[in-house]
């Protein structure tokens, strides 16, 4: 009976303790400051990633900044760390929303972590912005969630355009990571979209999560002599997959998604690779003077070359600079429905528009590989896809 | 038994207030945390039974607590997909509705982890030591890579929409009855069953105790609270996917256990709220001194120095009572 009265008391301290903390959310804005929250993974499995989003974000507050700010407001950049954790983003979005209280944020890269912040987000009425979740169940989860990378379907259908128009492909085999979500998912896209456009799909082998050895897979394509390969994976699996057709010559050109892009890629496939293709977010070799100051300022600041991670990180930040300046006001439902109006927004990953799903509507870059340069081929248009 | 009974509706009943006064007057970033704190509770203290009692080094927990979660949304959420060819699998209406229908929801994710536990328990539990922890982590790993491949659950996309069913109240019901029967368990002929395994398994033998059945016991009463866990989990995060219930998050369970000493209920409580807690609490610092990643570092250079100083965890084999805080306190009684 003492130890339940204890029990009791013990509620009773903390419940007055932190009654004083107060538990409404704050406007998200000051006399000088606007605060726009940020979650992306500076640490574990994917650091990688949120580094860079994390750097691009960086640069883009900086130069607003510099540039007087939104409104004459300076950005207050509130960045948390989710540690690769599904959870953490749980925890960093409600401390965003409640404890710092946010006007708008922006964030996650991983799917998994952004769907699970983004129900927080939603309850709280904060607009929140991804830089790169490809999952289309991520702006599903509300009104308030929106995102500026392009979708796995867009991406798998945009190859397939490219293999039959560009290349003139009329036999295409596919080679696929049969354990990841986004390799299946481009996969089929491709296939349903290249049959749409009067291809064959003469092969389609899948291989096993951490394979090293895709021989047979390998024999049994060239079996059936493409004219394109595609191989939606991420870049160590190419380098190796890519070796593995040279040496079994088969000279076909190789086409993927953005799971290529990497520094690590030229150097680990050598030439294997040269005259394939790949799609992503963005050229790096873009004559757009956009881009061009982008890069530099980016390789001035950080000494290496943006990835496409780190230049939708830098456009998120002017995505939302643009989405509170249309509302011309710090109110988040104003700032929401500007978001979900925007038209024609200008960025260093293409001009884009915000669809009736709050997902972004924009070109994919054709890149081709030669030597060490990812050379800039053309821009599909969603409309070509579609 | 009575007084156990008397003990778990207390414990229920505090539970209910507790999570009045959470949900009213605790900020929702604190509230989370609290939550959060229960479900690792929950986890912490049911894989003591296994690896804390019993002895056994078991590797799974996260297999089990993923079990619990996917069986338990899956009967409380309305199944909408991206993906037509999966919608004709699964039921548009959620099969247990509302929030009376969370209770149940809960008790069957519980029961097929408990059922997964009896599967596995019965090959498994006769090896010994590492072998076992090999075995359980094996199967933490094959019930990941099901699920990643199960189209019907989402495949590695999972699931989302689950309701937002657990509050403080549900939970902190739930780490009642977990903390009551663990009590009452490790007082009970079973529970020194069970320490008489883990303090010499021939000798428990010859005295009679039928240790491979009551290993698997324990073993599926573990699985069993493990998976009302993850179904927690489930309904307090609206999303899951084979990701959240990788071997890291069995990793973190035991370090729960080590932090706050092996074989101590209590230890095993204040392992999981440490561990629940410091990460968060280490996020406003990460944020002043503005360098990436300090945070994890901190958390491990913390436990590095428990390990050096302290290796029996902080409470070692002990409970914390208060006959114990009379002891420590000065000027206490002896």
């Amino acid at each position: 009976m003492r130890k339940a009265l204890a029990l009791v008391l013990v509620c009773l301290a903390l419940a007055v303790f932190f009654a004083g903390c107060g538990s409404k959310i704050g406007p998200g804005y000051d006399e000088k400051e606007v605060y726009i929250g940020l979650f992306v993974s500076t640490s574990g499995e994917i650091a990688t990633f949120g580094t860079d989003t994390k750097n691009g974000v960086e640069l883009a507050v900086e130069e607003i900044n510099k540039a007087g700010g939104i409104n004459g407001k300076q950005i207050k950049l509130i960045a948390y760390d989710t540690a690769s954790k599904a959870d953490e983003g749980k925890t960093a979005a409600t401390k965003l929303a409640t404890q710092d209280g946010v006007l708008v944020s922006m964030g996650a890269v991983a799917s998994g972590i952004s769907l699970a912040a983004a129900p927080e987000f939603q309850k709280y009425g904060i607009p929140m912005v991804s830089p790169s979740s490809t999952n289309p169940t991520v702006t599903q989860v509300g009104d308030h969630i929106f995102r500026i990378c392009y979708l796995d379907d867009f991406q798998g259908g945009a190859c397939a355009v490219f293999a039959s128009k560009d290349l003139k492909a009329k036999k295409a085999a596919i080679l696929q990571n049969q354990d990841d979500a986004y390799s299946t998912g481009l996969a089929d896209f491709f296939e349903a979209k290249f049959k749409a456009l009067g291809g064959e799909v003469v092969a389609k082998e899948s291989y096993k999560k951490g394979a090293s050895d895709f021989k047979t897979q390998v024999t049994n394509i060239k079996g059936k002599s493409p004219e394109v390969i595609f191989v939606p994976c991420y870049y160590n699996d190419v380098a190796l997959i890519a070796k593995e057709f040279r040496a079994q010559d088969v000279t076909v050109p190789l086409l993927g998604g953005d799971g290529w892009e990497s520094d690590k890629l030229i150097p680990s496939a050598g030439s294997a690779l040269e005259g394939s293709y790949f799609g992503n977010h963005y050229s790096q070799e873009d004559d757009n003077p956009k881009v061009k100051k982008f890069v530099e300022a980016y390789k001035a600041k950080y000494g290496n070359v943006p990835s496409s991670l780190a230049a939708l990180g830098y456009d998120v930040v002017y995505v939302v600079k643009e989405g509170i300046e249309k509302a011309g006001d710090f109110d988040r439902k104003k700032i929401r429905d500007a978001l979900a109006g925007l038209k024609a927004f200008d960025g260093v990953t293409g001009k884009f528009d915000i669809d009736e799903n709050r997902d972004a509507r924009k070109p994919i870059s054709m890149l081709k590989i030669e030597g060490e340069r990812f050379a800039p081929v053309r821009q599909i248009k969603p409309e070509e896809v579609q | 038994m009575l007084k156990t009974l008397g003990i778990l509706a207390a414990g229920i009943a505090v539970a209910f207030g507790f999570g009045l006064l959470v949900d009213n007057a605790v900020p929702p970033f604190w509230a989370l945390i609290v939550n959060l704190c229960g479900v690792s509770i929950i986890l912490a203290v049911s894989l003591n039974v296994i690896n804390g009692l019993t002895g056994q080094f078991s590797l799974g927990h996260a297999g089990f607590m993923a079990i619990g979660a996917y069986v338990s949304a899956y009967f409380t959420t309305t199944l909408r997909y991206f993906d037509p060819e999966v919608a004709k699998y699964v039921s548009q209406q959620p099969l247990f509705d509302g929030v009376w229908g969370f209770a149940p929801a809960l008790l069957v994710g519980g029961l097929a982890a408990a059922l997964a536990g009896l599967l596995v328990g019965i090959p498994t539990l006769r090896l010994k030591g590492d072998y076992l922890a090999i075995a359980t982590l094996g199967f933490g790993e094959i019930v990941a890579i099901l699920l990643t491949n199960f189209k019907q659950v989402g495949g590695s996309k999972g699931l989302t929409g689950i309701p937002s069913y657990a509050d403080t109240s549900w939970i902190y019901a739930f780490v009642a009855i977990c903390i009551a029967f663990s009590l009452f368990f490790q007082r009970s002929t079973f529970g020194r069953a069970l320490i008489a395994i883990r303090e010499n398994e021939l000798a428990a033998e010859v005295m009679g105790i039928r240790t491979a059945r009551m290993k698997v016991m324990a073993f599926v009463y573990g699985a069993f609270f493990a998976g009302l866990a993850g179904g927690l989990y489930a309904h307090l995060f609206q999303t899951i996917n084979p990701g959240n219930f990788n071997f890291m998050k069995s990793v973190e369970v035991v370090v729960m256990l080590v932090l706050g000493g092996l074989g101590s209920l209590t230890g095993a409580i204040v392992g999981a709220i440490i561990l629940t807690v410091l990460p968060e609490a280490l996020r406003d610092l990460e944020r002043e001194i503005a360098l990436p990643g300090f945070r994890m570092a901190l958390y491990a250079l913390i436990l590095i120095l428990m390990m050096i100083f302290r290796p029996q965890g902080i409470f070692g084999q002990r409970e914390l009572s208060l006959k114990l805080l009379r002891r420590i306190l000065p000027g206490g009684r002896k």
